[in-house]
């Protein structure tokens, strides 16, 4: 039993999206409200380290950020990036939500 | 053939201003560029003009092609380049005979900046307002000729000077509409003995959301109306105010927009509501306009 465990578990962590990622990020954006418009904060927010996907929500006014396994955001950084953008900061909280592919 | 110039100079300044961000079709929008971001739009536009007071059976009919790039220096600073290219033909009777005259080739390039001044962000809605001021190159020809002679002003793809133009702009916009106004002027100087009136306009757009899927509005449809008010003065030949030139008109535009986050198509119908011009200056009838813009 022990075998099976040590032969199959890197394979469970490996294709688990859980193991494959690091931290979530559910930032708040006000003022998006085109969806034109949001490519800039998309491009803004995949410049900062560690950055692995980004997903603009107009209709929620969000983004959510996956991030590669080990790197962290700072609110400070992605207010920087999201300001870059021509937007402004509402909320910035770690999530459970990823990015899907 | 000097009547000729009492032509309407048509198209290079009604169509350049509008611009390569989402919004209006037919002129500015104080929505954001973010930095680092370009911004490409190729419009086409077709003209008409053949409702003459003058009895000459005049018909203008132009087709323009105008290229905008445009670069977000920050989030607040845009720089834009426009760059016409136009194709022009004018039909005519002169002592009963019929003649065509036309021209085509690379019209007046402009350069501008835009700086958003006031900026108002909530959740699903922003309100801007920015200035915006620039300079028209004479980059297209403006001494073209033909077998009856030196074209018209009207006929020439360019104006041979440097003029310079500004305004203000206001954009409104939530998830289930935007609202637009814009005030411009542009000052046109002389050139070749000729000087084109100078140009005062009022734009207002009024566009409202469909979004067909409610959950991410990841892409939608703008529809709505835009009014366009245009102030020409008299043009000046040898420093005298030509008496059929100038004269005031309002547009009225229906307009459809698919909007992506990456692209943008487009199209719009200009007609004119009320045409107000001087002396036997040509009128203008339709103007069909069709554009695609792009993010990168």
């Amino acid at each position: 039993m022990k075998l099976i465990r040590v032969l199959f578990l890197p394979l469970l962590m490996a294709t688990s999206g859980a193991w494959a990622q690091g931290p979530s990020y559910q930032v708040g954006v006000n003022g998006l409200s085109c969806p034109f418009c949001a490519y800039g904060i998309e491009k803004q927010i995949h410049k900062l380290d560690g950055v692995k996907q980004v997903k603009v929500d107009i209709g929620k006014g969000q983004v959510v950020i996956s991030m590669d396994d080990d790197r962290t955001l700072e609110e400070a950084q992605v207010e920087a990036a999201v300001k870059r953008s021509g937007f402004s900061l509402r909320s910035f909280e770690q999530s459970q939500e990823r990015v899907e592919k | 053939m000097k009547y000729l110039s009492f032509f309407p100079i048509l198209l290079l300044q009604a169509a350049i201003m509008s611009q390569a961000w989402a919004a209006p079709v037919t002129f500015n929008t104080a929505l954001p560029i973010s930095e680092g971001v370009f911004l490409y739009r190729q419009q086409l536009r077709w003209q008409s003009s053949a409702d003459d007071p003058s009895g000459m059976n005049r018909e203008m009919d132009a087709q323009v092609a105008i290229s905008v790039l445009g670069y977000g220096i920050n989030s607040k600073l845009a720089v834009f380049g426009v760059v016409p290219w136009v194709d022009k033909s004018l039909e005519m009777t002169v002592n009963g005979n019929a003649i065509e005259r036309d021209n085509r080739g690379m019209g007046d390039a402009k350069v501008f900046a835009r700086y958003t001044f006031w900026q108002d962000d909530a959740q699903g809605r922003t309100f801007r307002a920015a200035a915006f001021g620039g300079l028209t190159a004479p980059t297209g020809k403006d001494d073209e000729t033909d077998r009856f002679g030196r074209l018209p002003p009207s006929l020439q793809n360019g104006s041979g000077t440097w003029n310079g133009f500004g305004g203000v702009v206001a954009t409104w916009q939530s998830m289930n509409f935007e609202i637009d106004g814009e005030i411009s002027y542009e000052e046109n100087r002389e050139a070749n003995n000729f000087e084109a009136g100078d140009e005062s306009r009022l734009n207002f757009s009024w566009q409202r959301w469909y979004w067909p899927s409610d959950s991410s509005r990841d892409a939608g449809f703008l529809y709505g109306v835009e009014f366009n008010w245009l102030h020409r003065g008299q043009n000046k030949v040898g420093g005298q105010k030509e008496a059929n030139s100038g004269g005031d008109t309002l547009w009225l535009a229906p307009t459809l927009q698919y909007v992506t986050q990456r692209y943008i198509l487009e199209m719009a119908l200009q007609k004119p509501v009320v045409q107000d011009l001087n002396g036997t200056a040509l009128e203008n009838d339709l103007i069909a306009i069709t554009s695609v813009r792009f993010i990168f």
